[in-house]
């Protein structure tokens, strides 16, 4: 049995320390792609810890055949759109706040990271589908997973994210913004 | 690993996103307030798969054996009479003719019957007297 199933199987049993052990690989992680959900920095750290508690509280319902951080962000994607979801119905457009995290979080010299532009031109989840794979290494099979489309939509969408990006990258843009992505 | 996929990892590794001191307090604080998972995680209900066949024989079985229950009750048999009250002797009291009291029952119908045969009678009769006519 591998390190983290043992830590799964004691947080399992009420172990709050080997829960923290279980998650701590993932958290900085974690709370980076949440930055890049959420509308501001405050928000994330929220969805942070709203994510581990969850994760705390149904660790009795993870299943050890899939990956544990497929199912982490899997939560994390849920209490990112349900906190969006919230602050809209509060707030109106959280974007309209000029709010964004990914904002505060580069040094002056990375104003133009490709995240942020693939933020700009990509919707919600083709921009987590490629987050999951290009920065957390997940297979289609997980990504189609944690963001519960099929295997076939998320390859489709990949590849689309990918031209969209080269396009970006490459100073070609033109249109691709215009384009509707996923 | 392409061009772009290590653009992409270099990029968000500039994402700083480091925990503070502060969240990481508030998330331990948290997860201890929300106490032992397994002590919250509810027994599952599911049942096996033969519980449901298990359950309709049962039922079946119930049926079967209340029709065949009331089939062998006598119900004809009638109560028994005591046949002294408090030491003094009183007479049995006989069983009622339910036969009787359906035909009384019916009397009034053939009464009413017997009524309006005579009324087309009487009817037809002032019929003829009026046309003179011979049926």
């Amino acid at each position: 049995m591998s390190d983290e199933l043992k830590l799964v199987d004691a947080a399992k049993g009420g172990s709050v320390e080997a829960f923290t052990e279980l998650v701590r690989g993932y958290r900085e992680g974690l709370f980076r792609f949440l930055l890049t959900r959420c509308s501001n920095h405050a928000d994330a750290e929220d969805a942070l810890q709203d994510t581990l508690i969850n994760a705390y509280r149904y660790i009795g319902s993870y299943n050890p055949q899939w990956r544990f951080s497929t199912w982490l962000y899997r939560i994390a994607i849920r209490n990112a759109g349900r906190l969006r979801s919230d602050n809209f119905a509060e707030l109106g457009d959280p974007a309209a706040d000029g709010g964004d995290p990914l904002a505060h979080c580069l040094a002056e010299s990375e104003r133009d990271n490709l995240w942020r532009s693939a933020k700009r031109i990509l919707s919600d989840e083709v921009f987590a589908a490629m987050w999951l794979r290009y920065v957390e290494d997940m297979s289609v099979r997980d990504i189609a997973s944690v963001l519960e489309r099929s295997s076939s939509w998320t390859k489709v969408n990949l590849l689309r994210g990918r031209r969209a990006l080269e396009l970006e990258l490459n100073g070609t843009a033109g249109n691709a913004g215009s384009e509707a992505y996923g | 690993m392409d061009k772009l996929a290590n653009r992409l990892r270099e990029d968000a590794s500039h994402i700083d996103a480091e925990i503070s001191a502060q969240l990481d307090s508030r998330i331990r604080a948290s997860l201890a307030a929300v106490g032992p998972p397994a002590a919250r995680r509810r027994k599952s209900k599911r049942r096996p798969a033969w519980f449901w066949l298990a359950s309709s024989l049962t039922g079946i079985v119930a049926a079967l054996a209340l029709i065949a229950v009331l089939n062998v009750i006598d119900v004809d048999e009638p109560a028994a009479v005591p046949r002294t009250v408090d030491g003094n002797t009183v007479p049995p009291i006989g069983v009622i003719d339910l036969d009787v009291r359906a035909a009384m029952l019916t009397d009034p119908l053939a009464r009413e019957l017997a009524d309006l045969q005579a009324d087309l009678k009487k009817a037809e009769e002032l019929v003829r007297g009026d046309v003179r006519i011979d049926f």
